[in-house]
C-alpha cells in the first residue's frame, strides 16, 4: 500500500495535470501535453523545468528525421510521489466521508 | 497547504488526475473501421488461397500485407508519437480479453473451413474468413470498450 504525503510541488493545478498525464504514459510528446493541458510553449517549458529540477521528471529531446521532438516522463521518484499525492488526496476524501465517483 | 485543503478539494483534484489520465487512455481507442478492414483482408487472402493460381496469390497476399500496414498505420496514427500508455494500465484480466478474443477468431475460422472443406463445399477458406472477419468487426469494439473500462480502472485515483 502506498504511503500518503500530500505534494505541493505537483498539486499545483497546472502540474497536476501535468504530472497526471505522464502518469498515465510511458512517455508523452510535448506537444500533446502541451495541446492537451492548453499552454504556451514557454508555460509548459516553464512547468517542465520545475518538474525536472526536482528530479520528478526525465525530459528527452531528440530527432525525428530532421524534426525536433521532445518527450518526457516520469522517473520512479515522480511516479512515487504522484502515487503518495493520489493516496493522500484520498484519505482526506475518505475522512471527509466524501464519494469518489469516476468520471 | 495540505491542512488548509478541504475534503472537497481533494476530490476535484482526484477528479482531474482521472479526467487528464482518461486523455491519454482515450488514445489507445482504435476505431471501429479498423476490425472491418482487417476482416476484409482475411477474406481477400483467403481468396488466394482458395483459388490456388500463383496469379491470385501473387495478387491476394501483397493486398493482406500492405493493406493490413496501411489500415494499423492509420488507425494509430499519431498515437504513438502522442504518448505510449503505461504498461501497468492494462493487466492480465485486458491480456486475456485479447487472447480469448484472437482465439475466438482463429476457432471460428478455422472451425468453420474444416467444416466447408469436409462438407465439399468450394472456396471453405473464404467463407471460413467471411465469417471470421464478421465476428472481428462485430467483436473488435466490445473489446476496445473492455479494454477501456479495464484501463480505467487501473488509472490513478480510481476509487478502490
Amino acid at each position: 500500500m502506498t504511503a500518503a504525503r500530500f505534494d505541493d510541488l505537483i498539486h499545483a493545478p497546472t502540474r497536476l495535470a501535468i504530472v497526471s498525464l505522464l502518469a498515465a504514459s510511458e512517455r508523452a510528446d510535448f506537444k500533446f501535453v502541451r495541446d492537451t493541458v492548453g499552454l504556451s510553449d514557454s508555460a509548459l517549458s516553464k512547468q517542465l523545468a520545475t518538474l525536472e529540477q526536482a528530479g520528478y521528471i526525465e525530459i528527452h529531446r531528440g530527432f525525428v528525421g530532421k524534426r525536433p521532438r521532445t518527450s518526457a516522463r516520469l522517473t520512479t521518484v515522480g511516479r512515487r510521489a504522484f502515487e503518495q499525492h493520489v493516496a493522500a488526496l484520498q484519505e482526506m476524501v475518505a475522512a471527509a466521508g466524501v464519494s469518489i465517483l469516476p468520471r | 497547504m495540505a491542512d488548509e485543503m478541504q475534503a472537497a478539494d481533494a476530490s476535484e483534484a482526484l477528479a482531474e488526475i482521472r479526467n487528464r489520465q482518461r486523455q491519454v487512455i482515450d488514445l489507445a481507442t482504435v476505431p471501429s473501421w479498423y476490425w472491418w478492414a482487417v476482416g476484409a483482408l482475411m477474406v481477400v487472402l483467403a481468396v488466394g488461397v482458395d483459388t490456388r493460381t500463383s496469379v491470385a496469390i501473387g495478387l491476394t497476399v501483397p493486398v493482406f500485407v500492405i493493406g493490413l500496414l496501411s489500415a494499423t498505420g492509420l488507425a494509430v496514427r499519431g498515437q504513438f508519437r502522442a504518448a505510449q500508455l503505461r504498461r501497468g494500465l492494462l493487466d492480465g484480466r485486458g491480456v486475456a480479453a485479447i487472447l480469448a478474443f484472437v482465439a475466438v477468431i482463429i476457432g471460428i475460422t478455422l472451425g468453420t473451413a474444416f467444416a466447408l472443406r469436409g462438407a465439399g463445399v468450394s472456396y471453405p477458406a473464404t467463407w471460413a474468413c467471411l465469417a471470421g472477419g464478421v465476428v472481428m468487426g462485430l467483436g473488435g469494439p466490445p473489446l476496445m470498450r473492455t479494454l477501456r473500462r479495464i484501463m480505467l480502472g487501473n488509472r490513478a485515483g480510481s476509487p478502490r
